[in-house]
């Protein structure tokens, strides 16, 4: 116990440390801070490797590291580390992924002022991460969740001299606090119901008695889920967010904070009921649909992966809310590993192109960055879900998850696999082939060895990653019953059902991924200068691009409704309140003081007349007028 | 009498004698003024460090010390010492006031000495609010550091500030008065043989035999009017924003840091012990004012164009969770209050800090002429980040425990449980006006009027003197965010009312506070 404990506490502080560190001393030395960064990144991969090597298969291992840390009355949470397959997994591909996409960034941000700035808030991102990672209760969990949104705020930020960035950061932020709004009441009112936050308390007490949860706490922990994972309707900041550095967008924005949500979900899978797994399921489906739809008329090679992180995590959500975690997380481990190669891949052409994003504007880059070109369709071609890459294996087991239990989902899962080969494949022959279209694509250049190698060792997972049979046992026990049960390995009622429809699904999806590549070559031709949908068909075109006005719905509430409520409300408080209330106050008091001054003019005959009058009125009272 | 209880008194006394000195001193002897403004700030500061220290978990009121004032036949004594909630609020209370002296000495205010005179008075003050037994004393020094707020308004405050000033003061003495009329209610119907401000001696009386049930309602709802005016309770709250928006830095960071916490520390250390009915029967409308300090407030604040009035109105927001504690009737919920009290202060100051800091550079509070600073002043960009940071309640500062803690304590109380979904509402809303004012102050291009600003002007970071009160700030939210038990200890050991048993034989006793055994009784009947 005390080496884990050990080596978790030394995952969990050793970028903390580093941040620390850059805040206080290296805020000039942007070099040696990147240095530091990265080497903290080193030391959590070994660290990580060495957790890995002493923990025995399939042990579940909880360790309270402080006991008390809050305590408020009869509230009181302890912190604690809880370590189960599933954290593994996520710590492999967190600490793995995230340290190639350190060492990527010393070649990507190498002239940027902001170096010091940027590496420190990849510290802090890491820090927060892996806290959600090995967190054994849900407070610590929210702690952490909180503190990746501030993370992924921050270096969203980083270009913060332009418009956009300074937008983009803080939509992030805000609408992840919408999310985390419903996170919050939802810890709250379980720590009332079970008298616990923790997850293994939780755990046993909802075996004990399986009517103890409700679909209330269980929606509104969804809503932390729907925040970070960017799912409808509260996906809008995802898309914006690529404002910030590309390899953050790759890191956080793809390969490891969206997918914290989908984590989330498995840790806490236990508190589901059948009927929000139900809506996850459905959410999933439509997102997975959506998000692709929306890339196809995307010319920002950012966007489009974005959309498709939307989508593949549509995927995800789908394969949970089905009631199958282990596939949202083997396909959440895969995706890391393709996806971060995909932005890394386009961070490499953005920095060979000048900063050049638009698709239309590159072509003919094939030429140019053969490594990063190599690469990238490595990248779409496991994204697409080509036979025996690492995407085939996961998205496949998603589709017959899907097949085997609703029909529906599954034809718009499919549907979604070859619009995602289509987008990928009209990104590919746009953007590598044909001619260059502008100066700057004219005069790309091959990225430095720095960060081509990370895009060699993310493809290598990407090619292989998906062989069930390469992952160390103690990880992937996390996904391995729900793969083998999926995939006809082991004996169950599926069996017979795997055996009818395997061949036929395996077709169909392999036909999916040739129809949409082949179909986006034959459509947009190599290299094309225009958007040849928007020429033939401008209609479909114009509402794909609409991506059904959401943005639009929430920027006129912003502007109309909450501003001009916001003003509203200001103006009552001044002119009720703060005016008729105590100016009115006052002005009425003022008023009497007036009025009792005007009765003391000084003047004999004024005074005669109020003490006859008072005479008068005395007598009246005396005779008994009043009574 | 151990020496360290000699720090108590001292730490009220000096930075009222510093200020004398001061105010005595000439204006060309600036090392003199100088180093007693250190020592007047410096020592109620270290005090409060030593007197932490010191704290002796079992033992109920620490460092007491009595002096006789001449008035014992009315039952007045000069009591000193500090319990679990009084002392993380005392320690606040001089982290706060030495930040804002050593801010106010390089502020170069005309008739600097005067300033830091009226300061020091504030000091003096604040440190003896917190340390008062005795109610009276805790009622005269809040009024020892009211008064110099009123005049420095008027005096180095902006445009309009007399008016402003007056207005304030006006609606304040209400408030104080109306407190003071709810605390003598008490005084003379307590039924004691002696009479007695004595909070001890009254809360020992009155446990054994509590006031009327109707008496009780009627006195706490004198006092929660009295106390909601001076910490801007929902509909109550006018004066605050206006106040603040005019008075010089170093006052608002005093005043909205420390002196408003004035009443809601009167209400968790004093009134709801004293009247348990009372606090059980207006926790509702408590409940439903304090949301309007939440929506109401936090709806105007998104409104606001002028920084320095945002921050205000923020703070005013905030208050709506101390208030929401309070009304949760249970431990957790007001120890929640007491936590987010100590954060709060903190985080409040250094705002007014950083603005009045921003307001040197843009010459304007208008966010509209801001934009882009973050370039020329990288330091001042990320310590504002932070400060916004903390106040919107984010993990790993002291804020989060407060504001969370009165989350839990909300859903604990059955009858206001449905309050915690529109006041989680205000996690959003804070953020919303915060990260507004970041983007439009730091972040984009620079403003057309910025611009010209800026042609005249060279714009520079963040000077030393700047830096160090605001880093002292930032560190101790960061300790609280990051060890919360730094504080939330001490405030839970005494929230229950304190069990020294609880603590000998280290057995969790069951919660049996005055609120809980009130409540238990109520479901019983």
């Amino acid at each position: 116990m005390y080496t884990e404990s050990t080596l978790l506490l030394g995952v969990l502080l050793t970028p903390l440390i580093s941040a620390v560190v850059i805040a206080l001393f290296l805020r000039k030395q942007g070099d040696i801070a990147a240095y530091l960064s990265c080497f903290s990144a080193l030391a959590i991969a070994c660290l990580s490797i060495q957790l890995f090597s002493i923990i025995p298969t399939g042990q579940e291992i909880y360790i309270t590291i402080f006991k008390d840390y809050f305590q408020m009355g009869t509230f009181s949470f302890d912190l604690g580390f809880l370590i189960n397959p599933d954290t593994l997994t996520l710590l492999f591909v967190v600490s793995f992924v995230g340290f190639w996409i350190h060492i990527f960034s010393l070649g990507y941000m190498r002239t940027d002022d902001g170096k010091a700035r940027y590496f420190g808030g990849l510290s802090v991102f890491m820090f927060s991460m892996l806290g959600i990672v090995i967190a054994d209760n849900l407070i610590m969990i929210f702690i952490f969740w909180e503190l990746v949104g501030f993370s992924s705020y921050a270096l969203i930020s980083h270009y913060f001299k332009t418009e956009k960035a300074a937008n983009a950061s803080k939509k992030a932020f805000i609408v992840n606090r919408v999310g985390d709004l419903g996170f919050l009441i939802g810890i709250v009112i379980t720590y009332w119901q079970f008298g616990t936050s923790n997850l293994l308390e939780l755990q046993s007490i909802i075996g004990l008695e399986p009517s103890s949860t409700n679909w209330i706490i269980a929606a509104l922990l969804m809503c932390g889920f729907i925040g970070k994972s960017a799912q409808f309707p509260l996906h809008v900041w995802l898309p914006d967010a690529m404002a910030g550095p590309t390899p953050v967008s790759a890191l956080i924005h793809a390969a490891t904070m969206v997918a914290a949500g989908i984590f989330f979900l498995i840790r806490i899978e236990f508190l589901f009921t059948p009927d929000v797994l139900n809506v996850i399921a459905w959410m999933g489906t439509l997102m997975a649909a959506y998000g692709g739809l929306c890339a196809i008329t995307q010319s920002d090679i950012k966007k489009i992966l974005a959309y498709s992180t939307l989508s593949q995590l549509g995927y995800m959500a789908a394969a949970f809310g089905l009631g199958y975690p282990g596939l949202a997380l083997f396909h959440l481990a895969t995706h890391a590993f393709f996806k971060g190669l995909l932005f890394l891949g386009s961070a490499s052409v953005i920095h060979g192109c000048h900063h050049e994003q638009d698709i239309f504007k590159m072509g003919g880059l094939a030429k140019k960055m053969p490594f990063t070109t190599v690469t990238f369709a490595i990248g779409i071609a496991a994204l697409a879900g080509v036979n025996y890459l690492s995407g085939y294996y996961s998205k496949d087991s998603i589709l017959v998850a899907a097949y085997a239990e609703h029909t529906m989902i599954f034809w718009i899962l499919m549907g979604s696999a070859l619009v995602t080969a289509f987008y990928m494949g009209r990104l590919f022959w746009i953007a590598f082939f044909g001619s260059p279209k502008s100066k700057n694509a004219k005069n790309a250049k091959e990225s430095p060895f720095v960060m081509i190698l990370p895009l060699l060792v993310l493809s290598i997972l990407a090619l292989f990653g998906g062989k069930v049979a390469m992952w160390p046992e103690n990880l992937s026990m996390s996904f391995l019953s729900d793969y083998r049960l999926i995939n006809g390995l082991s004996d169950s009622i599926l069996e017979d059902a795997y055996h009818q429809g395997h061949t036929l699904l395996k077709s169909i999806g392999t036909l999916a991924w040739i129809f949409g590549i082949l179909g986006s070559l034959f459509f947009y031709g190599l290299g094309s200068k225009n958007d040849n949908l928007g020429i033939r068909m401008p209609s479909l075109f114009r509402f794909l691009d609409s991506k059904l006005l959401i943005d639009e719905f929430y920027l006129w509430y912003v502007k109309k409704v909450q501003q001009k409520l916001a003003d509203f409300i200001h103006l009552m408080d001044l002119l009720l309140i703060g005016g008729l209330c105590v100016r009115g106050t006052a002005g009425f008091i003022g008023l009497l003081g007036y009025i009792s001054r005007a009765l003391h003019t000084g003047s004999i005959g004024a005074y005669v007349f109020w003490f006859a009058s008072g005479l008068l009125l005395f007598w009246a009272y005396a005779i008994g007028i009043f009574s | 009498m151990k020496n360290v209880d000699l720090l108590l008194p001292l730490s009220i006394i000096i930075p009222a004698l510093a200020g004398i000195f001061i105010l005595l001193s000439k204006k060309e002897s600036q090392g003199f003024w100088k180093s007693f403004t250190y020592i007047g700030f410096g020592f109620p500061l270290f005090s409060a460090i030593v007197l932490y220290s010191q704290f002796d978990e079992t033992i109920h009121y620490n460092f007491k010390m009595k002096f006789l004032t001449g008035l014992e036949d009315f039952g007045i004594t000069l009591h000193l010492g500090l319990n679990g909630i009084s002392m993380p609020l005392f320690l606040m209370a001089g982290i706060v006031g030495f930040a804002s002296g050593i801010y106010a000495l390089q502020a170069k205010a005309e008739r600097i000495r005067l300033y830091l005179f009226l300061l020091l008075i504030m000091q003096s003050g604040l440190m003896g609010v917190f340390s008062s037994i005795d109610i009276f004393f805790f009622y005269f020094f809040h009024e020892f550091a009211l008064i110099p707020t009123f005049v420095m308004i008027g005096i180095w405050g902006g445009v309009g500030s007399r008016s402003t000033a007056m207005e304030m003061a006006i609606y304040l003495t209400l408030g104080a008065l109306a407190s003071l009329v709810g605390l003598l209610v008490i005084y003379t119907n307590s039924g004691m043989i002696n009479h007695s401000f004595d909070f001890i001696a009254l809360s020992h009386h009155l446990s054994n035999t509590p006031l009327e049930t109707v008496l009780q309602q009627n006195i706490y709802g004198i006092l929660l009017f009295g106390f909601g005016i001076l910490v801007s309770l929902f509909p109550f709250h006018s004066w605050a924003p206006k106040s603040y928006s005019a008075a010089p830095t170093a006052a608002a960071m005093l005043h909205a840091g420390v002196l408003k916490k004035f009443g809601l520390y009167g209400i968790i250390q004093l009134i709801s012990p004293l009247l348990p009915e009372g606090a059980a029967h207006w926790a509702t409308i408590l409940g439903w004012l304090a949301l309007g300090n939440i929506v109401v407030i936090g709806l105007a604040t998104i409104s606001q164009t002028d920084l320095k009035q945002m921050v205000s109105y923020s703070s005013v927001m905030h208050m709506g969770y101390a208030f929401l504690g309070i009304a949760s009737l249970n431990s957790i919920g007001t120890g929640g209050a007491v936590m987010l009290m100590f954060g709060h202060g903190l985080s409040v100051a250094l705002l007014f800090l950083l603005t009045t800091c921003i307001y040197h550079r843009t010459d304007t509070f208008d966010m509209a002429d801001m934009g882009g600073l973050a370039s020329k002043a990288p330091v001042l960009s990320a310590f504002f980040i932070t400060a916004t940071m903390a106040g919107i309640g984010l993990p790993g500062f002291a804020n989060f425990w407060g504001e969370f803690a009165v989350f839990i304590g909300i859903w604990g109380n059955e009858s206001i449980q449905w309050m915690l979904y529109p006041a989680a509402l205000g996690i959003v809303i804070s953020a919303i006006y915060g990260l507004r004012a970041v983007a439009k102050v730091f972040y984009g291009q620079p403003s057309v009027n910025f611009q010209k600003h800026m042609e005249a002007n060279t714009v520079r970071d963040l000077t030393t003197s700047e830096k160090i009160p605001a880093l002292i700030l930032i560190f101790s939210l960061l300790l609280a965010g990051f060890y919360p038990g730094f504080v939330s200890n001490l405030i839970n050991r005494d929230i229950d009312g304190f069990k020294p048993d609880k603590i000998v034989e280290g057995i969790e006793q069951p919660a049996t506070s005055i609120y809980l055994s009130h409540m238990e009784s109520k479901n019983g009947q």
